[in-house]
Parts: C-alpha cells; sequence; structure tokens
C-alpha cells in the first residue's frame, strides 16, 4: 500500500492565538540546519521504520507539506524538500502534493517553486474572510489577499484549492460567518474545512478561554451554542452548493477529497518528518502472525511487536528536540486499540463505518463486543445505520468525542 | 509536700491575650525550663495547636518556686482549653484549681470566652487574679481594661497586676500573688482516695496518659484504681508530674496534680470529669459535676476515592483512640458511597479531625454539611433523636420537632453592632440582653439555634464585625420549630448527600440558592438535566442544566491521532471520577461547594 508523506515546517510569521500547534516564530537563520534535519531523516526512513517495528513502503501517493507557513521557506529551501522526497520514495502517478500556505505568502518565486516541485494542491488558511475577525487573532492577512492569491495560485495552474475556516472565532457574529461562508463559497475553492475553535491548554487562546479570562479576546469568544449553531449552518450552506461534507470538519466537491487527510479517518500508513510529525506504519504482518497463530513457548525468534497491528511514533515536538536527534515516541497499537481506532477515526467520516468489513479485517467476535455500546447510541440519536454501516448523526457529530469515548477502552500504555 | 505549700492555678485568656508566653516566663522564672531548650510557647504540644494558636489539649506543669517568704512552693500550673467547642474540659480542668489568672490584653479588653471561662471560674469558687497583659504596647489602655472586667466579671481590680509578658515585666509579681491569694488546696492523704480526671491522651508507646488532681487520699505505684462512671479497674504502673519533662515519682496525694498509666488502652475508658478511687478502699461518693460529653454537631466523613473507605476507618479508629470526644457509626450515601457518620463537639472540632485525618492519614476527604441533632415527636407519640437528614421521618409522621438552642455572648466595639445584630436576627436570634460594658464595648446575649450556627456563623460574625467580635455560647434548651428536610433532586433523583435540614421560612432561600449552586457545578450532560429543591413531594425550586451541544476535536494535526485517543482517554476518566447519580454525572467538587452556599450568599 503506498504511503503518505507529511512534511513538518514549524516557522511562522506570528503565533495565532487559536493555534495549538508546535510552530512558533524563528529566525531565518534555523531554517538552514532545520532543512539539514529534515532531510536527513527522509533519507533514514527505512531504518527508522524498522526500529520502529513498522512496515516500510517506498511508493508513495500523497505528500502533504503542513505548518506552521511552509512557504516562509525560501524557493531553495522548499526545492531541496520535494527533491529529498523524490529521490528516497517512489512517487506514483497522480500523487497527490499538498502545500499548506498562508495568505499572502505566496510570492511570485514561491510560486514558481511550487508549479516546478508538481505541487497540485494548495490549502489556504484563511479562516475568516472578515478582516477584523482575522487580525484580532493574528492573522496577517486581509480579504483581498485571499482573492488575489485565488488569482495566482489558478494562473500558476494549480485548481485544487482547500480554505480553511473556523466557527468560533472572538466577535463572531452569525452575520459575519455567513460572509466568510459566502466569500468561501464565491472563491470557487472546491474544499472547505471548517473547524470549531477548540479551548485545550495547548494554545494560548484556549487556556485563556478555560480560566475565564479576557487576554488575547477570550471573553469575546462566542459560546458553545453559538459555534454549533455556526457550524450547522456551515454544514446546511455547504452542502447546498455542492460541496459536500465528507469528515467532521471537511467538505469537497465529489472527487476534490484530501486523499492526504483520508489516510489518517481510515487508517493507511503514513510517515512523517519534521518537528512534531506523526508516522503510522503496519507491523509486519509475520510478526502478527506469530503472536496470534503459530506462537509457541519456546519460539525465540518472533517479532518483538508480535500482537500489535500497528504503530505510531511521533518525533520531538520541541524544534531543539528535533534538531537534537532525540528519539521518536514510539506507541504500538494492538488489536484493541486498532478496532477502537476503526471506530473513533472512521466515524469521522460521513460514509460512517461499515461493520461486515471491520469484521471481515478483525473478526465478527471482535466487532460484536461493541453492539450493546452502538445501541445505546443509536437509542440516543447519536448514530445511525444503514445496512452494515454505521454513521454519527447530524447531533452525534457535534457531540463526537461523547461517541467516541464510548468505544475506548482505557488499559495502561503499552510500550 | 505541706499542703500549705502548693498552689493549683489556671490561666483564663483570650487566644492572643499572652496565655502561652505567660506561661513560658512562669517555666523560666522557677527555672522550669532552660532557655536553650525552650521552644515559644511550649505548653501547645501538638503540631496543630501550635499553628492555630490555640490550645486543645489541657496539660498540667508543676513548677517549684522559692518565695521571697523564703519558703519553696509547689505551683501546679493548669493549662486549658481556648475553644467554646472544649467548655466542658474547661470547667474540668478549672475544677482541680483553687485559683486562676484571667489574663486581658490591654489593648484589646475582654472577650466573650474570657469571659465565659470567668464565669466558670467563679462558680467553681475559683480566687481569681485580675492580670493585665501587654502593657508595653502603645495601644495599651490599662483604665478602660480594669473598667472593662469590673463591668463585664465582676471583679475587683484594685490589685490587678500589670505586666508584659513579652518583657517579663510585673511577671514575678505573679508568682508572689498566686502565693499570697489562691489557697491552698483542701483535703487529707489518710482518707478514700478521690482523684479528678481531668485529661487523658494516647500515647503510642504507653497507652493512655492520663492527668488526675488528687483531692482526698493518696495515689502510688503498684495500687488498683477504679474509674467510677464505668466501673473499670486498672494497675496502677506509673506516676509522674510534667515539669514540663516528664519526671516520675512515687506517690501523689491530696493536693497534688500529675499524671499517671496504668496500662488504659482506650481513651474511651478514661472519661474527662471522672472520679477515680482506690478498688479496695473506694471513696462513698464520686466528685461532683461529670457528664457524658454529648457531641453537638454531625456530619458525614467521606473518602474522595472509595477505595480509601478502609483506611478512613482506621484511621478514625486511631483517631478515636485519642480523642474520645467525637463519634463515628458507619453510613452509606447513595452520592458518596460508604462513608461515617461522625459527631463532634463543635465546628472547630470537626474541622481539627478533619485535617488531622487529612494530614496525619493522609486521606482526601468529602464533608457533608454539618447540622445537629433534632428530637422529632412522630404522630403516634414516638420519641426519636435524628441528626442525619437521610433518617428525617416523612413529614406527615412528625407531630413536633425540636431543635437545640444555644445562649450565645458576643462582645464586640459599638461600631459593629448594628451588622451583629442583623446578622442574629437573620439567623432566629432572641435577645436576651444587650449591655454597654464600657464606653464603647457592647456585650449581647442571644438565644440561637445550633442549626445556624454550624454553616457559616463564624465567618459572617467575623467578616460583619472586621474580627472584632467575640463568640462564646453553651447549650441552653430546646425550641420547637417547623423544621423540614429539604432535598435536591438531580433528573429527578434526589441526592442524599445534598439533603439539609431547614427551618420552613428559609426553605425557598435555601432551596433556590442550592439548585443554582449545583447549576453552576454540574457540567452540561447529553441531555437536559432538571435541578430540583423539594420539601417532600412538593418542588419549591428548579434550574435547568441545558443539553450539552458541542463536544468536538476538529482539527487532526498531521495525522496526530495519539493526541486525539489521549483527549478521549481523559475525558472518559473525568468522568469516571465523578459521581454518577441515576444518568448524571457529578463532579467531587458539587458535593464540597455545596457546604459554602450558607443563606447569607443566597
Amino acid at each position: 500500500m503506498a504511503l503518505g508523506v507529511y512534511l513538518s515546517v514549524p516557522f511562522c510569521r506570528t503565533k495565532c492565538s487559536y493555534c495549538n500547534f508546535a510552530s512558533d516564530v524563528f529566525s531565518r537563520a534555523t531554517f538552514a540546519g532545520y532543512i539539514d534535519r529534515i532531510c536527513s531523516d527522509i533519507e533514514r526512513a527505512p531504518v527508522v521504520a524498522e526500529q520502529m517495528g513498522g512496515q516500510y513502503e517506498s511508493s508513495v501517493d500523497t505528500v502533504y507539506l503542513g505548518g506552521g507557513t511552509p512557504t516562509l521557506l525560501d524557493s531553495a529551501q522548499l526545492e531541496r524538500l520535494f527533491v529529498t522526497i523524490r529521490q528516497n520514495f517512489c512517487l506514483q502517478p497522480e500523487t497527490e502534493i499538498t502545500v499548506e500556505c498562508a495568505p499572502g505568502t505566496l510570492t511570485a518565486p514561491v510560486l514558481e517553486v511550487l508549479r516546478r516541485c508538481g505541487v497540485n494542491r494548495v490549502s489556504l488558511g484563511v479562516q475568516s474572510f472578515v478582516d477584523a475577525e482575522a487580525a484580532v487573532v493574528g492573522r496577517l492577512h486581509k480579504r483581498a489577499t485571499v482573492f488575489d492569491d485565488l488569482e495566482n495560485l489558478r494562473s500558476a495552474g494549480i485548481t485544487n484549492i482547500n480554505i480553511d475556516l473556523i466557527a468560533g472565532l472572538p466577535y463572531q457574529t452569525t452575520e459575519c460567518w455567513e460572509r466568510s461562508l459566502s466569500d468561501a463559497i464565491a472563491s470557487a475553492a472546491p474544499h472547505i474545512s471548517v473547524y470549531m475553535l477548540e479551548a485545550d491548554e495547548d494554545s494560548r487562546l484556549g487556556r485563556e478561554l478555560i480560566a475565564g479570562g479576557t487576554k488575547y479576546h477570550a471573553h469575546f469568544v462566542p459560546d458553545d451554542d453559538l459555534t454549533a449553531d455556526f457550524y450547522l449552518a456551515g454544514c446546511e450552506r455547504l452542502n447546498a452548493v455542492g460541496i459536500s461534507h465528507y469528515e467532521i470538519s471537511n467538505f469537497a466537491r465529489h472527487g476534490f477529497e484530501s486523499r492526504h487527510n483520508l489516510k489518517y479517518w481510515t487508517r493507511q500508513p503514513y510517515l512523517g518528518f519534521g518537528v512534531d510529525a506523526h508516522s503510522m506504519l503496519k507491523v509486519d504482518r509475520a510478526g502478527k502472525n506469530f503472536s496470534e497463530d503459530k506462537r509457541t513457548e519456546t519460539d525465540e525468534t518472533v517479532s518483538p511487536w508480535r500482537g500489535f497491528e500497528a504503530v505510531r511514533f511521533a518525533m520531538p515536538d520541541s524544534l531543539e528536540g528535533y534538531i537534537a536527534v532525540r528519539p521518536p515516541k514510539r506507541t504500538p497499537l494492538s488489536r484493541q486499540a486498532a478496532i477502537e481506532e476503526i471506530f473513533f477515526l472512521g466515524l469521522r467520516l460521513i460514509r460512517g463505518v461499515d461493520l461486515r468489513q471491520a469484521a471481515t479485517q478483525f473478526g465478527v467476535d471482535s466487532i460484536n463486543e461493541f453492539a450493546a455500546t452502538i445501541s445505546e447510541l443509536k437509542e440516543n440519536g447519536l448514530l445511525e445505520s444503514d445496512g452494515s454501516v454505521i454513521r454519527l448523526t447530524t447531533r452525534g457529530r457535534l457531540l463526537s468525542n461523547e461517541v467516541f469515548e464510548k468505544f475506548i477502552t482505557i488499559a495502561e500504555s503499552v510500550g | 509536700m505541706d499542703r500549705a505549700l502548693i498552689r493549683n492555678f489556671a490561666i483564663i485568656a483570650h487566644i492572643d491575650h499572652g496565655k502561652s508566653t505567660l506561661a513560658d516566663r512562669l517555666l523560666e522564672l522557677t527555672g522550669s525550663v532552660s532557655a536553650r531548650e525552650m521552644q515559644a510557647q511550649v505548653l501547645d504540644a501538638m503540631d496543630l495547636e501550635r499553628e492555630r494558636g490555640i490550645t486543645i489539649k489541657a496539660h498540667a506543669v508543676r513548677m517549684m518556686y522559692q518565695a521571697k517568704d523564703g519558703q519553696i512552693y509547689q505551683l501546679n500550673l493548669i493549662d486549658t482549653p481556648g475553644h467554646v467547642d472544649f467548655s466542658y474540659e474547661v470547667s474540668r480542668s478549672l475544677a482541680a484549681c483553687e485559683g486562676a489568672l484571667l489574663v486581658v490584653d490591654a489593648s484589646q479588653g475582654v472577650e466573650a470566652q474570657t469571659l465565659a471561662n470567668s464565669y466558670l471560674a467563679i462558680n467553681h469558687g475559683l480566687e481569681i487574679i485580675p492580670v493585665i497583659n501587654k502593657i508595653d504596647l502603645q495601644s495599651a489602655d490599662v483604665a478602660r481594661t480594669k473598667e472593662m472586667i469590673e463591668s463585664t466579671v465582676g471583679l475587683d481590680t484594685t490589685d490587678a497586676l500589670l505586666i508584659s509578658a513579652k518583657t517579663g515585666q510585673g511577671v514575678p509579681d505573679v508568682l508572689e500573688a498566686i502565693i499570697k491569694r489562691v489557697p491552698p488546696p483542701k483535703g487529707l492523704p489518710e482518707r478514700h482516695l478521690q482523684a479528678l480526671l481531668f485529661d487523658s491522651w494516647f500515647d503510642s508507646y504507653r497507652g493512655v496518659v492520663v492527668l488526675v488532681r488528687v483531692f482526698e487520699g493518696s495515689m502510688r505505684a503498684g495500687q488498683k484504681i477504679r474509674l467510677w462512671s464505668n466501673g473499670r479497674v486498672f494497675e496502677l504502673e506509673t506516676l509522674g508530674v510534667l515539669t514540663p519533662k516528664p519526671v516520675v515519682i512515687n506517690e501523689l496525694v491530696a493536693g497534688e496534680v500529675g499524671f499517671l498509666f496504668a496500662n488504659i488502652k482506650s481513651v474511651a475508658d478514661t472519661k474527662i470529669g471522672d472520679t477515680i478511687t482506690d478498688d479496695e478502699q473506694p471513696a462513698i461518693e464520686p466528685l461532683p459535676g461529670f457528664e457524658e460529653i454529648r457531641p453537638m454537631v454531625f456530619a458525614g466523613l467521606y473518602t474522595v476515592d472509595a477505595h480509601e473507605h478502609t483506611q478512613l476507618r482506621e484511621a478514625l479508629d486511631k483517631l478515636r483512640l485519642n480523642d474520645s470526644s467525637f463519634f463515628f457509626e458507619p453510613e452509606s450515601s447513595v452520592a458518596l458511597g460508604f462513608g461515617f457518620r461522625c459527631g463532634f463537639l463543635g465546628l472547630l472540632h470537626m474541622e481539627i479531625i478533619q485535617e488531622r485525618l487529612e494530614r496525619e492519614f493522609n486521606l482526601d476527604l468529602i464533608i457533608t454539611a454539618p447540622g445537629v441533632r433534632y428530637k422529632i415527636t412522630k404522630t403516634d407519640g414516638e420519641l426519636i433523636e435524628v441528626d442525619n437528614p437521610s433518617k428525617w421521618p416523612n413529614q406527615s409522621e412528625i407531630a413536633k420537632v425540636e431543635e437545640p438552642v444555644i445562649l450565645a455572648t458576643i462582645l464586640t466595639n459599638e461600631e459593629y453592632v448594628g451588622g451583629i445584630l442583623k446578622l442574629v436576627e437573620e439567623k432566629r436570634g432572641k435577645q436576651k440582653s444587650f449591655e454597654y460594658v464600657s464606653s464603647s464595648r457592647v456585650m449581647l446575649q442571644y438565644e440561637l439555634p445550633l442549626n445556624e450556627i454550624v454553616l457559616d456563623f463564624y465567618d459572617r460574625l467575623k467578616s460583619v464585625s472586621r474580627g472584632y467580635a467575640s463568640l462564646d455560647y453553651h447549650l441552653a434548651g430546646y425550641w420547637e420549630s417547623p423544621m423540614s428536610k429539604l432535598d435536591i433532586l438531580v433528573a429527578g433523583e434526589p441526592v442524599d448527600a445534598l439533603s439539609i435540614i431547614v427551618h420552613r421560612d428559609f426553605a425557598y432561600d435555601r432551596g433556590r440558592a442550592l439548585a443554582s449552586k449545583m447549576k453552576e457545578l454540574i457540567p452540561r450532560q447529553m441531555f437536559e438535566v432538571a435541578i430540583q429543591a423539594a420539601i417532600g413531594a412538593k418542588i419549591i425550586a428548579r434550574e435547568t442544566v441545558p443539553a450539552m451541544r458541542k463536544n468536538v476535536l476538529a482539527k487532526c494535526y498531521g495525522g496526530d491521532i495519539t493526541r486525539k485517543r489521549k483527549l478521549l482517554e481523559k475525558q472518559k476518566e473525568g468522568k469516571k471520577r465523578m459521581k454518577r447519580i441515576g444518568r448524571v454525572d457529578i463532579p467531587q467538587e458539587a458535593f464540597l461547594a455545596v457546604l459554602k452556599v450558607g443563606e447569607g450568599s443566597s
């Protein structure tokens, strides 16, 4: 199975208040060292995959350059990343190559290098088309910038474009939200993501919201109910114009779904390079078979990863740690953990989870263990079923964490 | 020792008026403690006492003093607890003395506890020597202090001693005054033994340590002694005195004070105020004044972690070895699981027990709203006592409820009287007296239902008087009152741990306050949750926690599924820590915070 490749560029011009990612503002001097480090990681990928106990694959069919703000890198640096990827992996025809861009960073040289490197998809971090709203959380662009960028991208031949929007920004009103939605639709981008603002400890605004304070305009953040209304309004309007809901936060015209992001939800393997980059690889089938079927008491040669279905590993989440080549953090997934992922990741998709298919993969008994949970969730109006497929209801999508929680068992951490 | 050379005395003082400092000076002057080994305030032994600046355990210290008349006297200083919760212990300590020093801070004047304890001393026929302390302070007002002592305690202050315990000024005169003015003890060594047990505590090496004052007869090691109240007999193992270091002696005779070990395992056997006599030649009658200690304040104690229930039981058992004045029995609550119903002497006592359990036994505790013990006459004529809301009968079965009432004495400066009157009226108080004890100092006496005192009265009094009011009270009988059980229902299910007994006039306000507090504390659930306050079947207040609309993790940075899973696990674990009542998850904090909903904040 072809891999997805993710490259993390944790550099930004400013740190937005809602950002809960490991990106930050660093001097340009650090960029070069970082590119060296990430390129050497790409070269070492087969070794690392083996160390982690994952199944390596050289063919790749999606590449995603995310951030941070990858387009802060200069042309040579961007080009070197893509060249290194192409030298070390076997890119399939029609590989989806996405770059995340902050509006206003798409200079002519950047556009030129994107085109030359075969980038065929761009994700624009718009967040809001209302200038005041965007400014309050630290975005540096205006509405007009976005439309200029769109025009430039299309001139450069890149038409597969995503626009990110955030529902629940400080000062956002129903009317503002409708304006952002209208502009997003009018932009004719075939893919739109709608994220609801998250109040968590990993962003400055989130911490302030939890603390009930007034920094970062936290006290002007719409309440949960209003944000939920924004989200529902977004789903309705986008679906109505043929930009169909396919994942909790994602909408696309038919055929424009993000193939890279789908790998995350459908548990297809991927490798991540760079600060706080995440990978998931399947565990060698031999190991699994040894443990499940052919294991004997005296067999000393079985794979140390026997019994695990897949392995996740994460690169250090600080630039310092990454440059210092600290080892990745490894989380092996038991079959039980994998089954749980089938549910809490797969249910994010509007198409839902096919229980029959899951049973084929993991055994009928393993899936049947969730029967009571599933019927309780159906009774509560959070899940619905259609043949052998279960999916979240509209209400269930807004309460998806409550649903997912039910599919999780809390065990002692493994590995 | 010649009885004529013995003096037994106590020190009566308000907190911070200098009792411990004066005791330290007396110990120094008599050479009982060398300056080097002296920690500040040696009488307060337990950490907790030192921290709170109050003496919980009474102690008795023997000092030998060569007076100006050339004679060597035996002075026994009997320390008394300084808080209203322990007034019975105070009365027993005073009963062991012939005299008392009444220490009053010259800058503060007479406070309520000082007054109450002075009355106790007068009732016991003690000679009281007024001592005006802190005369070195700029704000000292000796004349006004004297005036207050005269008008409140009713003592002649012509010969009051003026001292500064801090600097030592005037302290030698205190020793001389004790010799001259406190009468020597009466009683004869050859009579049948009558000794007053005025304190006891558990020592993990020696078992129970008992402090005694011998009134008649004598005690010696090997003697068989009998405790009057329960008839139990023990062999007297060791006799001693505290100097304050323990020193073993052969004999304690009439008039003397000391400690004993007799291989006693439980302090529950050694009741304060009991009489100790000789088993073979017992006295004809006990000493007067013994009472069984009865708890006044009741609350449920639960561990936050249900698995710690056994540890809590062990801790309570151990603590009771040390403090027989609190009571506990198992109870269970739907909301909180298995716990104990505990009875305490008062609120401070309750706090001390809770703190000791948490500190010495490392337990996290939930304590339910404190309440009192009601006398209920049922319609069928049966008389029952109820201290636990969950045992409250149906309203239809109740003919009459009587609630305990206290007589409270409050001393304050006149500028705070307005606020205090408002407070005591709000707490259903009935005025007994209102008196100016000096030009600016007022003494109020009110009858108040104990139920109104236990929740937040101290804190409220402190805040309306900015700390310039002192309170003392004692049980003064019962009132018949329309008391009802107020229940809190969450999604239709009563939450037993939140039930309280409340006066009918306050039911609506309390119900509303509790319901709205619960609304703040219960997180939104998957469905709408009704919170109701009810008396019997009657709903008197209602709040609604709307259903949760949104709980979504939107973004997935670069495929970080591990983080997503961790968040879901954290969410799930958070719910496990909550108490589930019916279908509703209630956080532990809700049970704690409800205690803080006093009438004042409603």
